[in-house]
């Protein structure tokens, strides 16, 4: 073992060289490799951003949502939910405001585009995107049936002439305010809020080039169609018939947004009189949309960041562009082989990138600081080129090797897209290594430091000069100048996190030697009492992992003042709820659904579960209140009709009427063969653990309700379902799985550690420092209460795959010193000098970068990119005095025979 | 929900019956003028021509018809239905009123099925834009008759489904043809028979009223009767196609007496069989009234005294 060790290591020394020889061949191979990978990914990237993207298409929760989709039509609508600023929907000028909005919408082909604004929040404002509307409901077209001796009168609730007269306003506030049914749908109790429903045809639009199987040159009527001449038509049926189901269109993030912005441009008209809370798909995407835009700018700042500290802190830009060529291939491959072998990209493709960028700037890091230290020592450029692979180039397999394990544990995952995304980032993992071992050198070789020519100072290093020249005062001028530049262009969050940056870069850049030196002094005097601090720390951590709650909740995910979680309060407190799910109820039996004792179960269902679940839910709605309805109005609107009527016959007259009209209707609540229905239950936003009692509970009172139509009905199902039902679901299931790769990810990771190192003790020793980042987010989440939404939960991996990859840097490099030297004491001095500056940069580039994630407005990235920041730090901490202190303890060899176990570091260095 | 009963139901009226017979004065469609070989003929005279014998209706007539339902699906290249389709039979006796014959007064009753036997239908439609078109509906079940008003009747242009089939009241509209533009694509052949294949693309203002934002008609160049059309929703899918069969020379006007709507995107289909048609027949005013609905006995009576009219 150690001497396939020395032997890697031997081989990456060499390889430098070979690589440098085959000069042209390479540098060719890549850029006709990459041209091609670059074209598949521009013209074969087939990008899913579909909200349902997460399951495989196949999977039963998916075809239920197409089927509802078939049935029901798109479950896509915007409720914009308004306030009246005067106070009271009812006033005359909230009304006309409305009643002009509902119009707009409704008529928006009248409007002239002149009037609005040609864009809104960046994005351009297209008012063809508005033919998504499909039907517009407000309290100026609400209509309310009246029974006025034989006639049935149906009235608009607000007349389209508003009366002239305050009195006659003041009658129609308080009709509307007595009907239950329009209350928390159309307007608020305290009629202070109210309600426009904007209804799409969002992924109702069947996929582009679609043609229908009747289509078919070949296919004409059954020749039933042409009834005999007796005047009596039966068409025939065949049950085997091939029913050629329309496939629909997945609907992007854009097309949500583009929608949302061109009706924003329409309600904005009205702000003087309205202030607006949408809530609903669109809105929600719309938000969406606003975020990936605020990432792509903190995107940039991190690059900016990457830069500017790899400029500092090597003083050179090749140290700067060489790593971006290395991570930009891998990245480049990474996605043409993805395309090239026909995988759909999903939104996972950021995260892998996100990867492929900390994996491949950690890996470049490595190399150019023994490179770099190397030149300062005096060694000449070819030969530190050789030495510094001959350094780092085990530890980097070895990294390489432990995180693509990490993310492929995640192909165990059930989840499509999760899958995808293993696969891929294990790829870029292993391409940014390929590239780091066989691009580097050459590139290095292209221009590096001291290269004949470039021997004076670097723009860092004479503004280094520069600075160290001025008087002590005059810097703190220029630091207070700094700091208030900073607050004054960033506000005060951002401004003090970019200050800190300034102030450690500075620290580390001045006296990162110095720090280096000291620490095995530090560590040596007190490694007990330095264990017991991390001990205590590991402990905390496993007891608040045990503590974090794996919950998500919509609204949540958003900072607290944002729009959209207000705006999901405002519905919450003041309407029928933000969510929805549906009871389904098949009865299996043709026509079972006109059966009044079914109607009489479903109508008991609906009452209990309102008065016991009135915390959750706040209204239902099913085939059984438009029966009721229908009765009363029928007979004289005598309320106690309101009921379900006792024959079937009636039913199903009733029935006839609704079914005339709008079968749509119909058919959103009840099957055409009349056996299976669905009860929609509006309840308020909560977290997705809260509802784990709710369903329970529902059903409960769904066996209490049906018990009794067993024997009738022996084949009757109900269920609750829907997509709060699904992302509950898939809220299980992402848990589920990440839990189960998280452990195989430890897993795998021990065993590849206990093989490299040699020994049961050196990779348990080498483990635990691990293990302390790893549990640290979780912990601090367990500890303070913070949920772990199903987002951080997916994120987790790659920051461990990241935090990580130090630790393995310094216990390789430590174990193959220990096999050079023979000595502890010397092989841990050469290691935290060594590798200790590596890890500490390595430290500051992602761990200040991913902290800038923590000031998006999404709280699943904002956490991610904190608490993974912090665990990167915390892993440098590990590496500098945990793993010092437990070597110092436990003195281990790793299979090294006759080893000196003599600490020498009892003095502090001059 | 009821708003929209109440707008399908006065819709409803104009509808039924749907009868034929040639207007006085008028010609055979098949000495009707033929367009010159080497052009293409007018698409606006054609499709008017093919909806003067559509609205071509009698003073009085009875039929009988009958609306199948089904979930459709194809087998061994015949487009057939994949489930025991649902069947609604109707009759409807009509006829028109006014000094120039423009109002209208029609009475439907359902025969089938069994739960909706008896429910009925009483129209009144006037021409005057000014006077309020009148419904009645009668619930056997109930056993009452309800007067039907809409505060506005100038609103819910929605298009409405029939007694909940895929055919809908957008589907059945005549006129407007100056709201489109109309272009005759080519000449060709559908179901055996010679065709003109015209398009209609609705103006800005018809837009706003119709789901359909293209319509492909196949008219019959001999009978002047569609054949087949094509519907495609404002973003050029394909969403609806009828298909006519069964074209019979009925009191001398050519029509489809089965036709059959598909829904492409839902794949069900409906078919409308007119079982029964007969024109010309004396319909006393009396069997007009709400006395039709609810006197079953006078209505078995009336229907009666009209069958023996045309056996």
């Amino acid at each position: 073992m150690d001497n396939l060790l020395l032997g890697l290591s031997e081989f990456f020394e060499r390889l430098p060289n070979r690589v440098l020889g085959a000069r042209n061949f390479v540098l060719t191979g890549v850029v006709v490799i990459t041209v091609l990978m670059l074209y598949g990914a521009i013209t074969r990237t087939e990008l899913d951003l579909s909200t349902d993207a997460y399951l495989d298409q196949t999977d039963p929760a998916i075809e239920a949502l197409d089927e509802y989709r078939r049935q029901f039509g798109s479950d896509d609508s915007v409720l914009l939910i308004y306030r009246a600023l005067d106070g009271d929907v009812f006033s005359r000028e909230s009304l006309t405001a409305v009643q002009q909005l509902t119009d707009d919408l409704r008529n928006w082909q009248d409007l002239d585009p002149a009037d609005y604004p040609s864009e809104i929040s960046g994005v351009a404002v297209d008012f063809n995107e508005l033919n998504h509307i499909r039907r517009v409901q407000s309290v100026a077209n609400v209509r309310f049936q009246r029974n006025e001796g034989d006639t049935l009168l149906s009235l608009r609730l607000v007349p389209a002439e508003l009366p002239e007269s305050e009195e006659e306003l003041t009658l129609i506030k308080t009709r509307a305010l007595a009907r239950d049914d329009l209350v928390g749908m159309m307007y608020s109790a305290n009629a202070e809020y109210g309600m426009i429903m904007i209804q799409t045809d969002f992924g109702m639009q069947p996929v582009e080039n679609y043609t229908p199987a009747v289509d078919s040159p070949d296919v004409a009527l059954d020749a039933s169609f042409d009834f005999s001449a007796d005047g009596f038509l039966e068409l025939d049926f065949d049950e085997q018939a091939e029913i050629a189901e329309v496939d629909f269109e997945p609907v992007d993030v854009f097309s949500y947004t583009t929608f949302h912005v061109a009706s924003t441009a329409l309600w904005e008209k009205y702000d003087d009189q309205l202030d607006y809370y949408p809530v609903g798909t669109p809105p929600t995407m719309g938000f969406m949309q606003g975020v990936l835009d605020q990432l792509a700018v903190l995107g940039v700042l991190m690059v900016l960041i990457f830069v500017i500290l790899l400029w500092i802190l090597f003083r050179s830009f090749s140290a700067v562009l060489w790593p971006i060529v290395t991570i930009a291939l891998s990245v480049a491959w990474t996605w043409g082989v993805t395309v090239w072998l026909g995988i759909t990209v999903s939104t996972f493709i950021s995260l892998t990138v996100l990867l492929v960028f900390a994996v491949g700037i950690a890996d470049c890091v490595h190399v150019m600081n023994a490179y770099f230290s190397y030149r300062r020592e005096g060694e000449e450029h070819y030969r530190a080129i050789s030495r510094s692979f001959g350094r780092t180039g085990l530890a980097l397999l070895v990294t390489t090797l432990t995180t693509s394990a990490g993310v492929l544990a995640l192909t165990t995952s059930e989840l499509l897209p999760m899958q995808v995304f293993g696969f891929m980032s294990a790829a870029g993992v292993m391409l940014a290594f390929f590239f780091t071992v066989i691009l580097l050198p050459i590139l290095l070789d292209i221009w590096h430091p001291g290269f004949p020519g470039h021997e004076k100072l670097s723009i860092p290093d004479r503004l280094a000069r520069i600075w160290n020249g001025l008087r002590r005062n005059r810097k703190i001028t220029l630091v207070v100048i700094f700091a208030v530049l900073l607050y004054v262009s960033f506000g005060f969050a951002l401004g003090a996190y970019i200050l800190f940056i300034s102030m450690l870069t500075y620290a580390v850049v001045n006296w990162h030697q110095q720090i280096l030196r000291v620490v095995p002094y530090i560590v040596a005097r007190r490694p007990w009492q330095i264990l017991t601090v991390f001990a205590g720390i590991f402990g905390l951590c496993v007891y608040g992992a045990t503590r974090v709650e794996i919950d998500t909740n919509i609204s949540e995910l958003v900072k607290e003042d944002h729009p959209l979680r207000r705006a999901y309060e405002v519905v919450d407190e003041n309407m029928a709820g933000s969510q929805s799910m549906v009871i389904v109820i098949d009865t299996n039996v043709d026509e079972g659904m006109l059966d009044p004792p079914i109607l009489q179960a479903v109508d008991d269902l609906q009452g209990r579960i309102l008065e016991t679940q009135s915390e959750h839910l706040t209204r239902t709605h099913s085939l059984v209140n438009v029966v009721k309805d229908i009765n009363e109005v029928m007979n004289d609107g005598d309320p106690a009709f309101y009921r379900v009527p006792e024959t079937r016959q009636m039913v199903s007259q009733l029935l006839y009427l609704f079914n005339s009209a709008n079968p749509e209707d119909r058919r959103a609540l009840v099957s055409d063969d009349y056996s299976k229905a669905q009860v929609t239950l509006n309840i308020r936003n909560s977290s997705t653990n809260e509802y784990q009692g709710f369903f329970d509970e529902i059903g409960e009172e769904i066996d209490a309700s049906f018990a009794h139509l067993r024997d009738d009905y022996p084949d009757l199902e109900v269920t609750l379902t829907g997509s709060m039902a699904l992302l509950w679901r898939m809220s299980d299931e992402i848990s589920k799985s990440q839990v189960e790769s998280f452990a195989i990810a430890l897993a795998v990771i021990s065993v590849m550690l206990i093989v490299t190192l040699g020994s049961l003790q050196g990779g348990l020793i080498a483990m635990i420092p691990n293990l302390i980042p790893a549990f640290l987010g979780f912990g601090l989440m367990g500890l303070f209460g913070i949920p772990l939404d199903t987002d951080t939960l997916l994120i987790a991996p790659v920051i461990i795959g990241i935090a990580v990859d130090d630790t393995i840097h310094f216990m390789t490099h430590y174990r193959v010193q220990l096999i050079k030297t023979g000595s502890i004491s010397e092989s841990l001095r050469l290691t935290i000098r060594h590798v200790g500056q590596a890890v500490m940069f390595t430290t500051m580039v992602l761990g200040l970068g991913f902290m800038l994630l923590s000031f998006s407005d999404y709280l699943g990235m904002a956490r991610m990119g904190f608490f993974g920041s912090l665990a990167i730090i915390m892993a440098l901490a590990c590496d500098l005095f945990l793993i010092p202190a437990m070597i110092m303890i436990f003195k281990p060899t790793f299979g090294v025979k006759n080893a000196d176990k003599r600490i020498s570091f009892t003095e502090s260095p001059a | 929900m009821i708003a929209r009963i109440f707008a399908l139901l006065v819709l409803a009226a104009a509808v039924f019956p749907v009868s034929a017979q040639l207007p006085d004065g008028e010609q055979l469609p098949e000495e009707t003028q033929i367009p010159d070989e080497t052009q293409l003929p007018d698409g606006l005279e054609i499709m008017r021509q093919v909806e003067e014998y559509q609205r071509a209706t009698s003073d009085s007539a009875f039929n009988r018809m009958q609306l199948s339902t089904c979930r459709f699906g194809i087998s061994e290249n015949r487009i057939t239905c994949a489930e025991r389709p649902r069947v609604k039979a109707l009759e409807s006796v009509g006829k028109n009123y006014g000094p120039e014959g423009l109002d209208s007064r029609s009475v439907t009753i359902v025969l089938e099925p069994a739960d909706e036997r008896g429910i009925g239908l009483l129209s009144y439609v006037y021409d005057d834009a000014a006077r309020q078109n009148e419904s009645w509906i009668y619930l056997s079940a109930l056993g009452r008759v309800k007067r039907i008003a809409s505060g506005n009747s100038d609103e819910e242009s929605e298009a409405a489904s029939l007694f909940g089939s895929e055919f809908t009241t957008e589907d059945m509209d005549t006129g407007k043809l100056e709201q489109y533009e109309i272009n005759v694509l080519e000449e060709t052949v559908e179901g055996g028979r010679e065709v003109w294949v015209i398009e209609l693309i609705p103006n800005e203002e018809r837009a706003r009223e119709t789901r359909y934002g293209r319509i492909v008609n196949y008219i019959d160049k001999e009978r002047y009767v569609g054949l087949r059309s094509d519907m495609y929703d404002h973003y050029g899918n394909a969403v609806k196609r009828m298909l006519a069969s069964r074209v019979e020379l009925i009191d001398d006007v050519w029509m489809a007496r089965s036709a059959t709507m598909m829904n492409l995107v839902t794949n069900r289909l409906s078919n409308m069989a007119i079982l029964e048609i007969y024109t010309g027949i004396d319909v006393e005013d009396e069997v007009l009234t709400q006395r039709t609905l609810t006197d079953a006995a006078f209505r078995e009576t009336q229907l009666q005294s009209i069958r023996s009219q045309v056996e």
